[in-house]
């Protein structure tokens, strides 16, 4: 067993990027896998909780989104950023957990107990009630333009990364995400019993 | 600039990434244009208060999980290189090699009956196999840990007492598989399989840290049959560091009369 845990390849002083690790697994490296999702469970762990409103269901994506890596790491390419094709997969594993899941009801209670049980302090309590509203709030978009708000606002993606990944132009993009946060602000209004603009 | 070229910049003016006659122009209009100052504000003020949604840590089950894959998928491919001869039989290995698959722990079961009486023939074969035979046996240790180590995160009590059976037949246990099963013993929900951790873990009372393991494990245990169990274990191996962690938990509140009578004979046995 011993000779299996050798780690035979040269490190060099920065560590190793995203890129390199994802090509040590598809060449056969499997283990450096476990570098990737040390860096990236919360990032991906976060994205599917905005999107479905479910944590056990999100941690259940994001292991599969690790066993899809695992058995599709042999068409990795390294053109684009590691993470652009890791939300690529992402997206193809929720798109069969909706169709999985038609017809159940989102689980959005679930947001409205605190993460944590330990009472909140009071000048978290104004912040945590905004966090419950936003919440609501986008859960009430449409799906296509929740993802595309969660990818945008969260995920540190660029417009061109967007792009690429929605398959549609940069400047398509961009009137989305216009169009979505309008969207989003007239339904948190409301949601806050103001006047939609 | 009109009001639609605002909504094709919007997007790179909220990340900040327009250059500074884009951020003139958008500036210069919204100045003149008051639905379009007020459209940029509310999107502005939306924008910001999705920042106020927190980032969430996923449970520690999900390291878990990962690592039991990684770890399967890594025996299989080690496995697969290290019997090119038999890399065909190998090839398939990966897409049943599942534990989401009901007939899986039967099927592997029968795997390593095969690879049992192979290696029993080659034992009984030749002599000048030893190399082979050795990796052979220690590719059946290696992979009956790692399927021990994924039986005892499944759901289903019957899969982890098989996981802690298939543990028992390992001889030199990895420091992973005596975590899970320490793991198991301190919080599996079922008294049966904690009892079961208690006798798998007695066969390994001579690696490291299992025996504090064992002693520290007398403070968490609510059922009086595992805390019988092991106040018998820590007995019978003659650990004397135990004597304090029983004398904590005869303190504890509404012991079991009789474990609590068990525990004081413990600790007269153990002086």
């Amino acid at each position: 067993m011993d000779d299996e845990n050798s780690n035979g390849e040269k490190t060099g002083r920065m560590p190793p990027t995203d890129n390199e690790l994802m090509e040590l697994v598809r060449d056969g490296k499997v283990e450096k896998l476990a570098i990737l999702f040390e860096r990236h469970q919360t990032m991906l762990y976060n994205f599917f909780l905005r999107l479905t409103g479910n944590r056990a269901a999100s941690e259940d994506l994001v292991q599969e989104v690790f066993i899809r890596i695992l058995k599709y790491r042999a068409g990795y390419q390294g053109e684009n950023r590691f993470v652009v094709w890791v939300f690529q997969i992402a997206r193809n594993a929720h798109v069969d957990f909706l169709r999985k899941k038609k017809g159940e009801v989102a689980l959005d209670d679930q947001f409205a107990e605190a993460p944590s049980q330990e009472p909140l302090p009071e000048e978290r309590f104004e912040a945590d009630q905004e966090a419950v509203l936003v919440r609501r709030a986008l859960d009430k978009l449409p799906p296509k333009k929740r993802e595309l708000l969660v990818l945008f606002r969260f995920q540190n993606l660029k417009l061109r990364e967007i792009a690429e990944l929605l398959d549609v132009q940069v400047g398509t993009v961009k009137v989305q995400v216009h169009r979505a946060l309008k969207d989003l602000s007239r339904i948190y209004l409301e949601l806050q019993g103001g006047k939609a603009s | 600039m009109n009001c639609d070229k605002i909504q094709d910049r919007f997007a790179d003016y909220l990340t900040g990434d327009v250059d500074e006659a884009s951020r003139r122009d958008v500036q210069g209009h919204i100045v003149a244009c008051a639905a379009c100052r007020e459209e940029i504000e509310n999107l502005t003020a939306v924008w910001a208060k999705l920042g106020v949604l927190p980032e969430e840590q996923p449970s520690g089950a999900l390291r878990h999980r990962f690592y039991a894959m990684l770890e399967t998928s890594k025996n299989e491919m080690a496995a697969a290189e290290k019997r090119p001869a038999r890399a065909h039989f190998l090839s398939g290995f990966g897409e049943w090699f599942s534990f989401r698959r009901p007939a899986f722990a039967a099927s592997f079961s029968a795997f390593l009956l095969l690879l049992g009486i192979g290696t029993g023939w080659l034992v009984s074969g030749s002599g000048g196999k030893s190399a082979r035979l050795s990796s052979l046996q220690r590719e059946v240790q290696d992979m009956r840990q790692t399927v021990a180590v994924s039986l005892l995160s499944l759901p289903a009590a019957s899969q982890r007492l098989q996981g802690i059976s298939y543990t028992a037949a390992v001889q030199n246990p990895s420091a992973k598989t005596l975590t899970a099963l320490v793991n198991t013993l301190n919080t599996d929900p079922n008294p049966n399989v904690r009892l079961a951790a208690v006798e798998a873990l007695y066969l390994f009372r001579n690696q490291p840290g299992v025996r504090d393991s064992l002693i520290d494990s007398l403070a968490v245990q609510d059922s009086a049959l595992v805390q019988v169990a092991l106040i018998d274990l820590l007995v019978e191996i003659r650990e004397q560091r135990a004597s304090e962690a029983l004398k904590a938990l005869i303190k504890t509140e509404k012991l079991n009369p009789d474990v609590k009578k068990l525990a004081e004979q413990g600790i007269k046995q153990l002086i």
